[in-house]
């Protein structure tokens, strides 16, 4: 099991306060949650998984936590070690939108300041740059390669203030 | 028969791929595919800009998908993590009013406006496409080169999205190698994910992946990797050098992209195919090759 990530690392002796049924209406309403409700934890997905044996709690374990209405999901390590490769979603019997789910955990996860360092550097490039990197035009003058065509990032500034990129960060 | 695109070439292949980029446009050159400049390109979005925050991921890949469209083109690009974000985002916008109608409001000031005209292709489909011609300009066939091709996730799945090759047993790319009489190796762990993805999270861990693919690459008896994405590249490349089994023997083997596996067998110039940026040594393969 990996220590790196998750603040979240057993079931055991764990006690949860309340299960919270607007938990899981709130996940249900995002991109993908629609059949939310339709598990019935045949584990196809954690069978799949790249990372099933990497994490402390497996995907379909984040799935049933997700019916019972438990928050404390957006601190197991399963919710940032997802790699995105979509077989859960591609395999799952109920036509479940697994990894689409586990995006928006993640976006609700950031805002609770609950995301790896290297996610917080990536949003500033973002927004600073309009792109996660810059091009290295050494290489490019070698294989004789134009230019990467200009981009002006305050087109990229105007679009990602609307969406409120930066101030995403929920105040208590 | 026209092949026009804006090739959108996204952050990765520019910052450290551009052996990719060059083999991708000699290769397109050979085939009469004509590769756009895509003027005011911005990142695709990506799934890290997804994990954050859906709304600006679509705002930033919808404006380019908008571009693309007020210019009457399709996009075709090398990336598998680019196609990936940008076809989701169509997906996304096809379905939803009120995201497509957000979109809409972002983009007002910017005079650009998404209505979902634009087509998003991958380059290895438009190469797909082809094959017959690429049949045809095979001029030095690879006999010996046994690959071990990665499809990489995003190319493939989710198939409702991606909609170019069956996610449980892709064979369109493996098709197009096999045309130049290299032989493409079943191997256990081809269709898992590479674990680049988690570099941003877990270098640890993204280890861990990378030394299970190139262990099961090695078991299917490969004396080569192919990608298509500058991503899964990363892995295969980079993150592999120094790697070494629990019995101390190197993890690492040639890492090529799809186009300069076609390239080379149609005869075009190993430079121009920007071999000299291949991290991983080329020498096992270099005979074969002729390099």
């Amino acid at each position: 099991m990996t220590e790196t990530w998750g603040q979240f690392k057993s079931f055991d002796e764990k006690k949860f306060e309340a299960l919270d049924p607007e938990f899981t209406k709130k996940v249900s309403e995002l991109l993908g949650g629609q059949d939310l409700a339709a598990c019935f934890q045949c584990a196809k997905c954690s069978a799949g998984c790249p990372v099933s044996d990497k994490v402390n709690i497996q995907i379909h374990e984040v799935m049933r936590m997700l019916l019972f209405g438990l928050p404390e999901v957006l601190e197991t390590d399963m919710i940032w070690l997802c790699t995105t490769c979509y077989t859960c979603q591609e395999r799952c019997p109920q036509g479940i939108d697994i990894t689409d789910i586990l995006f928006g955990l993640k976006n609700m996860a950031f805002k609770k300041g609950i995301a790896p360092q290297g996610y917080i550097a990536a949003r500033q490039s973002f927004y600073d740059m309009g792109r996660l990197y810059e091009p290295t035009d050494w290489e490019r003058e070698d294989l004789e390669l134009e230019d990467v065509p200009e981009l002006n990032v305050d087109d990229t500034k105007k679009i990602l203030d609307k969406t409120g990129l930066m101030k995403l960060e929920e105040v208590e | 028969m026209a092949h026009t695109y804006e090739v959108f070439l996204g952050c990765a292949i520019p910052n450290r791929f551009n052996n990719y980029e060059a083999s991708m446009r000699q290769v397109a050159k050979g085939l009469g595919i004509e590769l756009l400049d895509f003027d005011g390109a911005s990142c695709c979005g990506t799934v890290v800009l997804k994990s954050i925050d859906e709304n600006s991921w679509l705002a930033m890949s919808g404006r380019n998908i908008a571009l693309a469209e007020s210019r009457g083109h399709d996009i075709v690009t090398p990336c598998n993590g680019c196609f990936g974000s940008l076809k989701d985002t169509d997906h996304v916008l096809h379905d939803n009013d009120t995201h497509r109608n957000a979109l809409n409001e972002a983009l007002k000031p910017l005079g650009l406006e998404y209505t979902g005209k634009a087509n998003v292709r991958h380059f290895v489909e438009v190469l797909y496409d082809l094959k017959d011609e690429i049949k045809k300009k095979i001029v030095k066939p690879l006999n010996g080169l046994k690959i071990a091709f990665h499809p990489g996730c995003h190319l493939i799945r989710p198939s409702n999205v991606a909609d170019f090759d069956d996610p449980e047993l892709p064979q369109k790319v493996d098709e197009l190698l096999e045309l130049t009489g290299a032989k493409s190796v079943p191997w256990g762990m081809k269709l898992s994910c590479c674990g680049s993805p988690l570099l941003i999270a877990s270098e640890d861990v993204a280890t861990k992946i990378i030394k299970e693919k190139m262990e099961s690459a090695k078991e299917g008896g490969a004396n080569c990797l192919v990608t298509n994405c500058p991503a899964c590249h990363t892995q295969f490349d980079v993150q592999v050098l120094g790697l070494k089994d629990d019995n101390g023997e190197s993890l690492e083997l040639p890492a090529l992209f799809v186009t300069q596996v076609l390239g080379i067998a149609m005869g075009l110039d190993p430079e121009e195919l920007g071999f000299e940026l291949n991290r991983v040594s080329l020498d096992p393969i270099a005979e074969i090759l002729s390099i």
